[in-house]
């Protein structure tokens, strides 16, 4: 997994890049959670995510959670159509917010 | 990779990983080819690659819990009757109690808990058995083609 960040305002965008599972959940945790405890919004561009198992939706749920808590809002854009069906087998599809 | 069985009709196809989160990719790599080889369903192939992957998953969380850097390996079967796919996993790890083998409630939204309910709502069956030596677990799972 690869990512890249960008920042406007008090906005990050995450983009996260190839399968996420297990082995590189705690690589994207990395990522995102400071951002959130930083008070950021964050915006999580999936588009380059072909493949996401249950611990990569763990991170969808915790980042959301966590922003919750911290009073920001987590986004989560651009999901392919095959991430978008793991979302929706989890039953989280009205949870997370998805554009 | 080793082909078992050369009939078009009953295939079957066996690869052993070691027992690390690192090797996810390999098993999810292997079910691709396998599957591509059985010219199983393409609508199919994904969801039946994550139910793969996710138990594979739980031997690597569950079964070696303990031991995060074991040298065992653990072994993924594929077969294919025509009318239905049958994937076998063996492992060496800690016995499965299957009446813990449950999913959180899918209404009560926290990270974790995801894994076995994905493979349930994949597959047709799941079933526990002892290993034949030397393996210790035998998870089967079914899905009718």
């Amino acid at each position: 997994m690869t990512y890249k960040v960008t920042d406007e305002g008090d906005t990050s965008t995450v983009f996260l890049d190839g399968e996420i599972d297990m082995d590189k959940t705690e690589g994207a945790k990395e990522v995102i959670f400071p951002l959130i405890d930083a008070g950021k919004n964050v915006n999580l561009n999936l588009s380059n995510v072909q493949y996401m198992d249950s611990s990569g939706i763990s991170v969808l749920i915790e980042s959301h959670q966590k922003a919750l808590e911290k009073g920001t809002k987590l986004i989560v854009k651009d999901v392919s159509k095959s991430v978008l069906k793991v979302i929706m087998m989890a039953k989280l599809e009205q949870i997370l917010n998805l554009e | 990779m080793n082909t078992e069985v050369a009939d078009p009709t009953n295939l079957s196809e066996k690869k052993d990983f070691l027992v690390r989160s690192s090797s996810l990719k390999d098993v999810r790599s292997f079910s691709r080819e396998v599957f591509e080889k059985f010219k199983i369903d393409e609508n199919l192939r994904e969801e039946l690659v994550l139910a793969i992957a996710e138990a594979a998953q739980n031997i690597v969380k569950h079964a070696y819990k303990d031991y995060p850097d074991t040298q065992d390996r653990m072994a993924v079967r594929i077969s294919c009757t025509g009318k239905e796919l049958e994937i076998a996993f063996f492992d060496k790890g800690k016995p499965v109690e299957e009446s813990k083998v449950k999913h959180r409630p899918i209404d009560d939204v926290k990270p974790g808990g995801l894994g076995t309910f994905f493979i349930q709502e994949i597959m047709d069956s799941i079933k526990f058995k002892e290993g034949d030596k030397p393996w210790i677990n035998n998870l089967v799972l079914t899905k009718k083609l």
